[in-house]
């Protein structure tokens, strides 16, 4: 029987990465207005690039079987690097699935298929390269840290409290730095309004890309760590996470950091707090609450009404 | 021959046969005019006579379909709109278009974003808020927070932050009370003495002529008649058109 304590704890965590996660929707969402449908894809690959960067070796499916990197990274040294590659694919991402568009000033639903498109091929790269097989991460990947520690009488997965710690951090920096340098105060003013932006001399395009490069390294660190906590079932597994993260990113309400952070916390803890027995339902009852409280608040938890622009 | 070499130099902004069409609408049709280093140009008109799209084809926010736009003789219309804002034309657009959720204080750094001259930054933001003494008092509030006036006020400090050679003001004085305007044009006024060049969209045709050196006047995306300021005062054609008869 777990404790409150362990429950929280879990409910928390899994939380914050569900916050990382849908923030690097909400950047491109809130530079671009439009919902980046390969974010799961680049989340997944996050996982694969932190599982092969700690010394995970590849199985007998894919055209790389059996490939293992000379070298292991530990865990804490492969995230960021995961972190890193995502972010130029998810710039790679941007330059084929969304520039060409925005040249031509295309209608926001054909982003929706070209973004899911850029996703399909990403997840399909990864199944023939690495095969369709799941992975667990290797339990050197944290070195020297035990598998469970104690706090307050309770017993405690050690990676929980990784996942906390690292979310905690990442959430941070990212908040420091969108309100307090330079380029996350432009980021913002593009968000707000492109066109006053540009008439500061504000390089919209630039701001897109880095908007992408950030969401991408996001959506990379949240794949390493769930890869970390549970396993890769396969390539498809950022799917679930990525509809999941799109709903703590509308829960949160479209475009708001502060929210999306909140929203990540309530479903993860709803999740934590399903007894166990029903583990199986987990999904549907995050996605009932989610329903629910968007009935109430269709703008969100602290989502703005809309405000036409003039 | 060139105008170069004839020793004489070319105007800031030189505007030749600038045609701008929306979809199949002609907004704008074969406008000529200048502004001179230094010179304030009031550009009038109607609602829905070109004025707005003059100054955005200006900043490259729309395309011309025809026409030159001339930048100290460089033809502008390849450029990015961000490039414009390089060369100094500065562009406080119609709306006043501040940032609301950001402070006022950001919205100023904002608007010196180009720059890297970090110490004289420093000090035009403090002779903004010497221009402009309430922003001063409210540079950590956030700007959707201001009065419509205070908004105003912090679009042109924003424009200004990025010491432009010439100042594209759209409307400046839309929806303020009488009281404003005129302090509002008293401080253009004295930006354009200290000799920053202007072209002043206005509605407020009366005001604008007050301080002007010149005006163009627009109807229906022509140009209807341009002359020294002084002069159109007191034109009666212009009188009967925008001035409602008032002296």
């Amino acid at each position: 029987m777990d404790t409150l304590l362990q429950i929280l704890i879990n409910g928390i965590s899994t939380g914050a990465v569900y916050g990382l996660f849908a923030l690097g929707y909400t950047l491109v969402f809130s530079v671009l207005g439009v919902i980046n449908f390969a974010h799961g894809a680049v989340f997944t690959l996050g996982a694969y690039l932190t599982y092969l960067l700690v010394g995970g070796a590849v199985g007998s499916n894919g055209l790389l079987a059996g490939l293992q990197l000379p070298f292991a990274l530990p865990f804490w040294a492969a995230l960021p690097v995961a972190g890193l590659l995502t972010a130029l694919v998810s710039l790679l991402v941007e330059a084929t699935a969304f520039r060409p568009l925005r040249r031509h000033g295309a209608e926001p639903l054909l982003y929706l298929i070209t973004s899911l498109g850029a996703g399909v091929i990403l997840v399909n790269l990864l199944q023939i390269l690495l095969g369709a097989e799941g992975y667990a991460m290797p339990t050197t990947a944290l070195g020297s840290l035990p598998i469970t520690l104690s706090l307050a009488g309770a017993q405690l997965r050690t990676v929980q409290l990784v996942l906390l710690v690292v979310a905690a951090v990442v959430l941070a920096v990212l908040s420091l730095w969108l309100e307090g340098s330079r380029g996350g105060k432009a980021l913002q003013a593009v968000s707000e309004d492109a066109t006053t932006a540009r008439l500061l001399g504000i390089d919209s395009d630039a701001m897109i890309r880095l908007g992408f490069a950030v969401s991408g390294f996001l959506a990379g660190i949240a794949g390493g760590l769930v890869g970390l906590s549970l396993s890769i079932t396969g390539p498809y597994f950022g799917i679930s996470y990525g509809l999941k993260a799109l709903g703590v990113l509308v829960l949160g309400g479209l475009g708001s950091v502060p929210g999306a952070v909140l929203a990540g916390l309530i479903v993860g803890g709803a999740e934590a707090l399903v007894p166990g027995e029903w583990s199986g339902y987990k999904d549907a009852i995050a996605y009932a609450f989610l329903f629910a409280v968007l009935l109430l608040r269709p703008q969100g938890l602290l989502g703005r009404p809309q405000i036409s622009k003039v | 021959m060139s105008a170069g070499s004839l020793g004489l130099r070319a105007p800031l902004l030189q505007i030749e046969g600038l045609s701008v069409r929306y979809g199949g609408i002609t907004a704008l049709r074969e406008l000529s005019f200048t502004v001179g280093q230094g010179e304030l140009v009031a550009l009038l008109g109607a609602n829905g006579a070109g004025k707005t799209t003059t100054l955005r084809a200006i900043s490259r926010l729309v395309d011309a379909a025809a026409g030159r736009i001339l930048w100290q003789g460089a033809e502008l219309a390849r450029l990015s709109t961000e490039r414009t804002v390089r060369l100094g034309i500065g562009h406080c657009p119609e709306g006043r278009r501040v940032l609301a959720r950001q402070s006022v204080a950001t919205n100023l750094e904002l608007g010196a974003w180009l720059r890297r001259d970090r110490s004289v930054i420093a000090t035009d933001l403090e002779r903004c808020y010497q221009l402009f003494p309430r922003l001063a008092e409210r540079r950590q509030q956030l700007a959707g927070s201001l009065s419509g006036g205070e908004q105003q006020m912090l679009a042109i400090a924003r424009a200004l932050m990025g010491r432009p050679t010439l100042l594209l003001l759209d409307e400046p004085s839309l929806g303020l009370a009488p009281r404003l305007v005129a302090e509002l044009m008293d401080t253009l006024a004295g930006l354009h003495r200290e000799g920053l060049a202007m072209l002043l969209v206005e509605q407020n045709a009366a005001a604008a002529l007050a301080i002007a050196d010149r005006a163009v006047v627009l109807e229906s995306g022509n140009l209807r008649l341009q002359g020294p300021a002084a002069e159109l005062r007191h034109d009666p054609e212009l009188q009967a058109l925008y001035l409602g008869g008032a002296s």
